[in-house]
């Protein structure tokens, strides 16, 4: 009973679906497009979950020492460690660019971590020993536009500097960014002359414990240890303000959507007191006509959530095939936060539907419908 | 059935008191067809009102089986307003976006056949292949038609009609208080108007001046007595 007259006044209800179909596109959509930066550091920086990188601080001779060390008090059983170089590159973002390490590996260790990372196969060749060439992972080559034979580091490659020209020879299948040359080549051209150490536990549970041991082990030592988790902390941290000014944003653009509904939602309503006066003289209850108006508009407005929702999810869907996947930026259209931003709009406006059918049923006499006193 | 015992009906007018109604005493007997006659503003919707429960009286009482409807809550009057009475409007209200059998099923509570009963009633109405019409789509006489159908759906013990006729013209008119009369089956019919030629099958008629009651027998017609204070 409650949907049909919402059925058979299309004219009234779709623009009220529509308005909230509209409202939660719109803040699902901005949350999720925010988010998916953080998304997109995580993801270009999700290799370091595999291991724990150190370096050593102010005097190059520490590497041994300290290699030394972790092989003989690691808590976890180590799986490999490798030396390698690192010298800089840029990755693009929609927020501008951000630094990439290349990695300067030997041969074998370029093996083990490919295999690492999940590759299935390359699309070229390994760098040869020494030479000034470069494998970069498949979403690497998407990013930068970069195919084999394209440039990567060079002496005029604005942020990957190298005094050679150092060309793509291959291109991995993994989901993960990476890029490697020769360990040789950057110890030949490249600054500072230090070996960093990198440390791969056997499995992922293992390499946190060995991260966390890490961190604390080597606090105040003469080494530096990066962590994935540090990343997450950081990318936490460098959201919290924008996810604060997010909040007001949103809670104000929702204050405007709710008063704009419960506008609509008033004349609505008044509209239906002939028929809400007409039911209640032929001896329907306040009850049953209070729940049949909050019936109605909690099905206009979950109505228009849950559809909101979807035309949201596919708008995100379109968003990423088109604009982010080419760039191999990160982009969830179910992302959680831009879900539950998009709570208070069906709350707040069935809160104001409600409220304004109960403020005009409170003094309302049936009588003055049946007179025809109220048109 | 239902009776008024000295029940007044005050309103405030900017601060002037109106009397709408005034010391009404009043039987309406099982099954007969009461009469309310009475110039414009002498306060018949308003003695209707307090009679089907839509209106307290301001002093008074009106008992139902000996129950004052004052005693009662709103669910409770609701309840034997949709059950036990039907109404006919001097306006044929329907609800515009529903056919007139949907708008006749509106008339009694509980599912069922109350379908069935609605299809009856209308096609005994004369509307039996309008049913499905949106009221937009009725004369003015046909929707008062359906408003009819909708005050006899559950078989009301008394239907009370506020001036039905007065949107016709004579014929139709007529024509609907004969339908509300036979059709009514066994309930009292308690009717408002301000022309006698429509009262020709009542049991008994009172009339009302400026809020206060006269009766008048049937058998004294024409010469009706005008109600005194
Ligand atoms: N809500 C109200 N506020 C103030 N006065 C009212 C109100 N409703 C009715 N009245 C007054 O009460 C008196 C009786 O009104 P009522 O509607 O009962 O008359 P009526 O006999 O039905 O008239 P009509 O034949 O024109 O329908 C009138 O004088 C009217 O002005
Ligand atoms: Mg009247």
């Amino acid at each position: 009973m409650a949907s049909t007259f919402l059925f058979r006044n299309a004219g009234k209800t779709i623009p009220l679906v529509a308005v909230i179909v509209l409202a939660v596109m719109l803040i699902s959509g901005i949350v999720a497009m925010i988010d998916s930066i953080p998304l997109s550091i995580r993801t270009i920086y999700r290799y370091s979950q595999q291991m724990v990188g150190i370096t050593p601080r102010g005097d190059p001779a520490q590497t041994p020492i300290i290699r030394d060390r972790i092989e003989k008090e690691a808590p976890v059983p180590l799986e490999r460690v490798m030396v390698c170089r690192a010298t800089g590159a840029q990755v693009r973002s929609i927020v501008g660019k951000w630094p990439f390490v290349v990695l300067g590996l030997a041969r074998e260790d370029m093996t083990y971590y490919l295999d690492r990372m999940g590759s299935r196969g390359i699309n070229g060749r390994l760098p040869e020993t020494g030479k000034a060439e470069a494998l970069i992972s498949e979403p690497v080559a998407r990013n930068l536009g970069l195919r084999k034979g394209s440039l990567l580091l060079g002496p005029v490659q604005d942020g990957a500097y190298s005094p050679e020209e150092v060309r793509v020879v291959g291109i991995a299948d993994t989901d993960e960014w990476l890029m490697f040359t020769p360990i040789e080549y950057q110890r030949a051209h490249h600054f500072p002359p230090i070996d960093v150490l990198l440390v791969f536990a056997e499995n992922l549970p293992d390499q946190a414990k060995l991260d966390n041991w890490a961190v604390k082990a080597f606090k105040g030592e003469r080494a530096q240890v990066f962590v994935y988790q540090e990343l997450e902390r950081d990318t936490q941290d460098m959201f919290k303000i924008l996810y604060k000014i997010l909040n007001v944003v949103i809670a104000t653009l929702v204050l405007v959507i709710t008063l704009m509904m419960a506008m609509l939602m008033n004349i609505y309503q008044s509209q239906r007191l002939p028929e809400y006066g007409l039911l209640q003289a032929l001896g329907y209850t306040r009850r049953q006509l209070l729940s049949r108006a909050f019936g109605e508009t909690l099905v206009v407005v979950v109505g228009g959530w849950v559809l909101g929702l979807l035309v949201a999810y596919s708008l995100l869907l379109v968003v990423r095939a088109q604009l982010m996947t080419p760039q191999a930026f990160a982009l969830d259209p179910l992302d959680r936060m831009a879900f539950i931003y998009t709570i208070p709009i069906p709350v707040a406006i069935l809160a104001a539907g409600a409220l304004t059918v109960w403020s005009r049923f409170r003094r309302f006499d049936p009588v003055s419908v049946v007179e025809r006193r109220l048109v | 059935m239902i009776e008024a015992r000295g029940a007044a009906l005050l309103y405030h007018d900017h601060g002037r008191e109106v009397y709408a109604c005034r010391d009404i005493g009043l039987r309406v007997s099982e099954g007969e067809f009461l009469g309310i006659l009475g110039p414009s503003g002498s306060g018949k919707s308003s003695l209707l009102y307090m009679l089907s429960g839509l209106k307290t009286p301001t002093s008074g009482q009106v008992l139902v089986d000996g129950i004052d409807l004052a005693s009662l809550g709103d669910e409770a009057r609701s309840r034997l307003r949709l059950e036990r009475f039907g109404f006919v409007f001097q306006h044929p209200h329907l609800l515009g976006y529903l056919t007139a059998l949907e708008n006749v099923v509106l008339g009694a509570s509980g599912s069922g056949d109350r379908l069935v009963e609605a299809e009856n009633r209308l096609s005994r109405l004369g509307l039996g292949d309008k049913m499905h019409r949106l009221p937009h789509e009725l004369s003015g006489g046909e929707r008062q038609r359906v408003c009819v159908a909708r005050a006899l759906m559950g078989s009301p013990e008394a239907i009370f009609a506020d001036e039905p006729t007065a949107a016709l013209d004579h014929a139709n008119g007529h024509a609907v208080v004969d339908m509300l009369r036979q059709e009514r089956g066994g309930g009292a019919l308690v009717m408002v108007t301000h022309d006698p030629s429509m009262l020709d099958g009542a049991d008994r008629i009172v009339t009302l001046v400026d809020g206060c009651l006269g009766e008048a027998a049937v058998a004294a017609r024409p010469g009706i007595e005008p109600g005194t204070c």
